[in-house]
């Protein structure tokens, strides 16, 4: 029975109706045309809507293929300015044989005919090197842009054929055979490792703690190979036998070694946990430290970083003794040394607007898994959670974020590996812009820039709970890394920080309850509001703490958003 | 080698949406029989309880499946297809088009896509039912022999081609020993072209006798027992100046 609805779009077919249309192919209801078509010079308007033709157009010398992106790539084709695509052809090597030229020396006669039957006898049967099935390579917005690869997705026109249907200005539709779907992945423009160098840090890995270091010495080794061969070579020999990943090459000499000789002694002065790793860090920051003297050639006076330079410094927890002791050493213009200070307050102060902690767990699990390649940015934090267990300072997604990349002139870190880390400092990293890589002239440029802009974006650093949190924080840093950790250990800038022991915020169970009275927390949000800075705990510790709280508070639960909030009612 | 094209970005910019379609072959097929204007169907788009409702409909015509104009076709491709439509699910995907002189142009972005489906009757059960019966047929037929094949391996006293080949050797004759000289420049030449030759291919080149061809070779050039050019001939370094040796000279007591 059909029956029809009248409602405001039009007379309705039920699902009875079309069952029975069973063999009466040719046959349509047209029921009473209520609504006039809009497209009054195609197809008469039945109830059910609007009719258009569909052409599919014989003669088209245009073959259609499918561009097809990965969601989490968040491409966004209207915001291409320019783009340029061409065929990617470096298998052609590969395919094509190289042949000799005829008259070449080397050539055998009849070789060709020869490799011909040889390769018949034993069926060996060669893949042609067929042009239409080679990957595309897209480059959108120019040189500094993105660039995708695009690999044909076999198998598309089997079974079914895909159309594209694209309305024509006079409302019909044409539809056009798909030839052909192209897969588009971005291309990484830093750049990472190979194959082998890979499976070499691969097996380093439970060695290296810094694997910020891994693709400096890689790009020390790019770069030496370059200018001088084998005088480079002795270094790099050097350099390796200094354990572990430790590059040492920076190109801003200056402040690198200034930033490495202060970090690595805050480093050691962490007491805790990390303690090989710290040595192997000192090693490392030693290794380096040679290796830029040689390198520098002024600083051979001003740094003598013997096995015994570093010892006393385990001992300091307060870095701010040690980092004095470094001071005179690296006899820096001001101007370096300003940098790192200014750059450690700066980020000071970053990490206290920051709310980190929650990162720190996340990035620690994710250093676990992730090893080998990492980008300077992501291996500084995984060096940081590594070398100590302690609660880090987040700092740096900023820091790394400018800084870093203005002193070590990295490419572009990818957003995915920012976006891999924890929600602030993934953020940050993966917005910040691709950052081309910079000569030393112009990194000292960006250097001054970024350090200016985090002075200006620093704030008056709040009285207590410094300096141990700071030198906990520059335990944590890897000594290649950003000049924070030196600025902190060197003489604090006027805004004084204060002893560790006093904080901001006091992890105990009133503090606890009135949070937990206003609003339902998860413990994320806890422990964000018990930062370690601030109350002058290590990550751990002040977990335990909180745990003992809630336990003794009892408060009750409930899921918003799929995560346990807590709350007390009072 | 490619020569990189400047993409037309033209249908983006001015967010031309289009469709990507699932058609099955064998509606496809009879779209690839219609005529020169092209048209092959009319779609419909309606709202029915709500939900936008697309339904594509073959032309009469076309729904023969033998070749267009015969008439007796007693399956008939199903008429009514409603499309079933999917929004794109965060998947970018766009259509670009390559014409024929290597012009790329981005045509457009998908906005949604569509699989056609028949409305499925007993004609359409027909006619997958012999699609299925042709596509199981074996590509490979065993066939039965009424008689045993005869015409190979019957024992021979001489081979065809043996016999050929033996015609031919005494046609041509004994290999005549020319000048030394001529033999000479006729080596010379050969070895412009190619650095290693086996004996064989001069022999082949030069019409000489193994033994005199053997013997001047001995003068003018060296055997190679060992290396990749395993067991070929080549001149001596003194007779020789190939361009690329001579840098490979160069450069090693540079």
């Amino acid at each position: 029975m059909a029956t029809r609805n009248h409602s405001p779009g039009g007379p309705m077919f039920t699902v009875d109706y079309i069952n029975k249309r069973d063999n009466d192919v040719g046959y349509v209801y047209y029921p009473e045309a209520e609504k006039p078509t809009t497209m009054t010079s195609l197809g008469s308007s039945t109830s059910s809507g609007t009719e258009y033709t569909v052409r599919v157009p014989k003669n088209t010398s245009k073959k259609y293929n499918i561009m097809a992106f990965n969601s989490g790539d968040k491409v966004n084709c209207s915001a291409w300015t320019q783009a340029r695509m061409e065929r990617d052809m470096s298998a052609r090597r590969i395919y094509g044989e190289e042949e000799s030229q005829d008259g070449a020396a080397g050539s055998e006669f009849g070789k060709k005919q020869r490799e011909e039957a040889r390769r018949k006898k034993y069926g060996i049967v060669t893949r042609e090197f067929k042009v239409e099935d080679q990957p595309w390579i897209l480059k959108v917005n120019g040189k500094a842009g993105k660039r995708f690869k695009g690999q044909k997705k076999g198998g598309v026109t089997e079974n079914a054929s895909y159309y594209i249907f694209t309305q024509c200005p006079d409302g019909a539709f044409e539809a056009f055979p798909v030839h052909g779907w192209y897969n588009f992945t971005p291309l990484a423009k830093h750049r990472t490792l190979t194959a082998e160098e890979a499976e070499e840090e691969w097996g380093r890995r439970n060695k290296v703690v810094n694997h910020f270091s891994i693709m400096l010495q890689r790009r020390f080794r790019e770069q030496e190979r370059g200018p001088d061969d084998e005088d480079e070579g002795e270094k790099s020999g050097k350099k390796k036998k200094k354990g572990g990943g430790r590059g040492g090459d920076l190109r801003i000499h200056d402040l690198e070694e200034d930033l490495e000789m202060s970090s690595d002694d805050s480093d050691s002065s962490m007491g805790d946990d990390g303690e090989s790793k710290a040595k192997a860090k000192k090693d490392k920051g030693k290794g380096k430290g040679k290796k830029k003297k040689k390198k520098g050639g002024e600083h051979e006076a001003l740094e003598d970083s013997d096995d015994g330079d570093y010892e006393g410094l385990e001992v300091d927890y307060m870095s701010d003794e040690s980092s004095s002791d470094e001071e005179p050493e690296k006899g820096q213009p001001s101007k370096a040394e300003e940098h790192p200070k200014g750059i450690d307050e700066a980020s000071e102060s970053e990490e206290e607007s920051e709310e980190e902690k929650p990162n720190e767990e996340e990035t620690k699990e994710e250093e676990e898994e992730e090893e080998g390649k990492k980008t300077p940015v992501q291996a500084e934090k995984k060096k940081k959670k590594d070398s100590s267990g302690e609660s880090e300072s987040s700092d740096d997604s900023d820091i790394e974020g400018e800084t870093a990349s203005a002193l070590f002139m990295k490419k572009r870190t990818p957003p995915k590996r920012g976006g891999g880390r924890g929600s602030a400092g993934s953020s940050r990293t993966g917005s910040r812009p691709g950052t081309p890589s910079i000569d030393s002239a112009a990194t000292s440029n960006t250097l001054r820039a970024a350090a200016s802009k985090l002075e200006q974006g620093k704030r008056p650093t709040p009285g207590p709970g410094t300096d141990s949190p700071a030198a906990k924080r520059l335990k944590m840093e890897p000594s290649s890394q950003s000049p924070a950790p030196s600025g902190k250990s060197t003489p604090q800038p006027p805004s004084g920080k204060s002893t560790p022991s006093s904080s901001d915020v006091q992890l105990t169970e009133e503090a606890v309850r009135r949070y937990l009275i206003r609003k339902p927390m998860t413990t994320k949000d806890l422990l964000k509001k018990f930062q370690t800075k601030r109350t002058g705990l290590s990550s751990e510790q002040t977990v335990n703490v909180l745990a003992q709280i809630l336990k003794r508070l009892n408060p009750e639960r409930k899921n918003v958003n799929d995560k346990m909030h807590f709350y007390l009612t009072e | 080698m490619s020569v990189k094209t400047e993409v037309d970005l033209s249908g983006v910019k001015k967010s031309n949406g289009v469709w990507l379609v699932k058609v099955p072959k064998y509606l496809s097929q009879q779209w690839d029989k219609a005529k020169e204007r092209g048209e092959v169907g009319k779609i419909t788009i309606g709202k029915k309880h709500g939900k936008t409702e697309v339904r594509f409909c073959l032309n009469e015509e076309l729904t023969a499946l033998g070749d267009v104009g015969e008439k007796d076709a007693s399956l008939k491709v199903p008429r009514d297809h409603p499309f079933t439509m999917h929004a794109v699910g965060g998947q970018t995907m766009a259509a670009f088009s390559q014409s024929d002189t290597d012009g790329i142009s981005l045509e457009g972005m998908v906005v949604h896509r569509a699989e056609c489906r028949p409305v499925v009757n007993d004609n359409y059960m027909k006619l997958k039912k012999l699609q299925i019966r042709e596509s199981t047929k074996p590509q490979r037929v065993s066939q039965q022999l009424e008689r045993a094949v005869t015409t190979i391996f019957k024992p021979v006293a001489n081979h065809d081609f043996n016999l050929e080949h033996d015609k031919k050797k005494k046609s041509e004759g004994k290999m005549v020993r020319a000048e030394r000289q001529v033999v000479l420049d006729m080596l010379f030449s050969a070895f412009e072209k190619h650095q290693y030759y086996n004996i064989k291919d001069l022999v082949d080149i030069t019409k000489q006798p193994v033994t005199y061809l053997k013997d001047i070779m001995r003068e003018i050039g060296t055997y190679n027992s060992k290396g990749t050019h395993k067991s070929t001939w080549e001149l001596k370094a003194e007779y020789r100046h190939y361009q690329s040796a001579e840098e490979e000279e160069e450069m090693q007591t540079a």
